[in-house]
């Protein structure tokens, strides 16, 4: 499934090789990514060596500039590794150009942000339904009722932004990400705009979604809480995995 | 759902769509009024030179289609001799005057009996012929225009003339002196501008204009039916130039108004924007989205447009009723498309730049 976005014959050959055994969703070696800031470069990430198993909650914590959300950027395809290679769900988003990458997020790939990230002019209702349409499978009115029902925001659908809580707001940011069946959501720091209640919810919400449709999450935080309900705890470090 | 996103975000910028819409609305508006207005005058006058009820005009070597442009008068003899050829019935000389004073205004100088012969005579809707040399007859439009009643004393060419009548319109102008007055003013003594000519029968045009031709071959010597033809637009140069400079200013004031209204929603929705991005929107996705705000701002403005153009033409016919405003089905769908296509090349380099920005630097943008 994954070798469709498959883009080069180097690509190729690590799909080849995977044939047969269990591979990880994510798997990243020596990754590396260097911001150009004015004339000079300034380094995230630092040569980073992480694996996903499918199913896996992951949590990634550490102090702030550690290079998580880039991580997850690059994880999520937003940005392109400069060195080192990261393969999800099989394909090596070193070797995929911005086109490839964007065609594999719409299919493949929720996120979830600390701001929410709604569309402030459209519904509740609308910003899940967008997502369905970016996608290109058109509205399914069966998944979407199951995933409204299951994140408590039927009774909200028809409200924009504005006119919800920051729980509620994360709850509908959640229902997008997970609305077409993405095989990893990635989330960055969700809770971190949320008070202690509402953080929780989000956290059993996530913690359900794992556990009842096996879902992939790679959730970044520097909550140590947060990061409990996860199965497995990745620390970083000035760019580097410092303990997994 | 896209165009819900696209519906959502015109409302949530009222002023910014109001902007855009108005100055699309401009644009069909100058394009579709200076189109009919010119085209609606040039038809306008012609019909009234046709109305005049002659089969051919001869006028002076030089002399422009524009009648009181060019001030050649011919000798009025010349008349006498033109009545001679065969098939001609009557020959009606006038002489144009052009009066600048309280608006600008072409008067006939006329011969009151051979102006009748040829032009089956006026109709008379108040008052009646001229009879002294400082009498005038104006035209109901004029009269309506410039609320002339029979009987008032008219202030033109620095001389004071007594409304003797008003007639129905297009009998070629709108004010009407004799002949001798206007040769005693403009100091063309026993000349005339133009000399209409009537044949006993329209089929005979031809065989006559042939023979006035090889009476005074240097004149010109046109038909009626010639003449009508001859007052469009492409005939004039000029004209063609200025209604393409105008067309040219409307479409650029779309153009840049849409440029600046998507740079400015580019910049105000990069984050949402880098949302979309998240999502999977690709390039062509987003540029989409821009381009059909653009023309969907574009549609809104065009049809606004329709609607203020034709308020407007009957603002001005009501306050100027000499003018004609002419909007035809062609032009109104010229504007539209111009519209349409000024809005998309405004909204083109926005789109792009949209559909270029970094996804990471877009979430991050406040």
């Amino acid at each position: 499934m994954g070798s469709i976005f498959l883009a080069t014959t180097e690509c190729e050959t690590k799909e080849t090789d995977r044939t047969g055994c269990m591979e990880p969703i994510i798997s990243t070696a020596n990754l590396r990514k260097v911001y150009r800031v004015g004339k000079v470069d300034v380094p995230a990430l630092r040569g980073v060596n992480f694996v996903v198993q499918e199913g896996e909650f992951v949590a990634v914590v550490g102090p702030s500039g550690c290079g998580k959300s880039t991580l997850l950027h690059v994880l999520g395809g937003l940005t392109r590794p400069t060195s080192g290679e990261v393969l999800v769900d099989g394909n090596n988003f070193t070797c995929m150009n911005d086109a490839e990458r964007t065609k594999f997020r719409r299919h493949k790939i929720g996120f979830v942000f600390q701001r929410y990230n709604l569309l402030p002019t459209l519904t509740a209702r609308h910003n899940i339904v967008i997502a369905q349409h970016i996608q290109g499978d058109g509205f399914n009115p069966h998944r979407f009722d199951s995933v409204a029902e299951m994140l408590g925001i039927k009774d909200k659908l028809n409200r924009k932004p504005y006119a919800l809580s920051g729980g509620e707001q994360q709850r509908v940011a959640i229902a997008r990400a997970v609305i077409c069946e993405p095989k990893l959501l990635l989330a960055d720091e969700p809770t971190g705009n949320l008070d202690t209640e509402n953080s929780q919810l989000v956290l059993n919400m996530l913690r359900a979604l794992n556990r009842d449709f096996r879902q992939t999450i790679v959730m970044i935080t520097h909550n140590p809480e947060a990061a409990s309900v996860a199965d497995r705890i990745v620390r970083m470090r000035d760019g580097r995995v410092v303990s997994d | 759902m896209v165009y819900r996103m696209i519906f959502e975000n015109i409302l949530h910028r009222p002023i910014r769509t109001l902007v855009s819409v108005l100055a699309v609305a401009i644009e069909v508006g100058m394009v579709m009024l200076v189109v009919g207005m010119t085209h609606g005058m040039l038809h306008e006058t012609a019909k009234r030179v046709e109305g005049v009820g002659a089969d051919i005009m001869v006028q002076p070597p030089q002399a422009s289609l524009f009648f009181g442009l060019t001030q050649a008068p011919m000798p009025i003899k010349i008349g006498d001799r033109l009545a001679e050829i065969p098939h001609v019935l009557s020959v009606a000389p006038v002489l144009f005057l052009f009066n600048a004073h309280g608006g600008i205004n072409l008067i006939y100088g006329i011969d009151p009996a051979s102006f009748n012969r040829v032009s089956g005579g006026f109709a008379f809707l108040k008052g009646g012929p001229l009879v002294n040399p400082y009498d005038i007859l104006v035209d109901n439009w004029y009269a309506r225009s410039n609320n002339v009643k029979v009987g008032q004393t008219l202030s033109l060419l620095n001389h004071n003339f007594h409304v003797t009548g008003i007639v129905e319109h297009g009998k070629g102008a709108r004010l009407f002196i004799p002949l001798s007055t206007a040769q005693d003013l403009s100091g063309a003594h026993d000349k005339a501008s133009i000399f209409f000519v009537k044949c006993t029968d329209p089929g005979y045009t031809h065989a006559v204009m042939h023979s006035i031709r090889e009476l005074l071959p240097q004149h010109q010597v046109l038909s009626i039916r010639e003449y009508m033809s001859l007052m469009t637009s492409n005939n004039l140069p000029a004209l063609t130039a200025f209604i393409t400079a105008m067309i040219s200013v409307a479409v650029g004031i779309g153009f840049l108004v849409i440029f600046l209204s998507m740079y400015t929603t580019i910049t105000e929705r990069t984050r949402e924007i880098g949302i979309l991005k998240s999502l999977g929107a690709g390039k062509r996705y987003i540029m989409g989205v821009i381009l059909r705000e653009a023309g969907l701002l574009s549609i809104i403005g065009i049809l606004a447009g329709y609607a203020g153009t034709w308020l407007v033409k009957r603002a001005i016919v009501a306050t100027f009723p000499t003018l004609t405003v002419e909007l035809t089905l062609h032009w109104a769908l010229w504007a539209g498309l111009l519209a349409i296509g000024g809005s998309l090349l405004g909204a083109f380099y926005p789109a792009i730049r949209a559909a270029r920005l970094d996804p990471v630097d877009s979430l991050a943008y406040e």
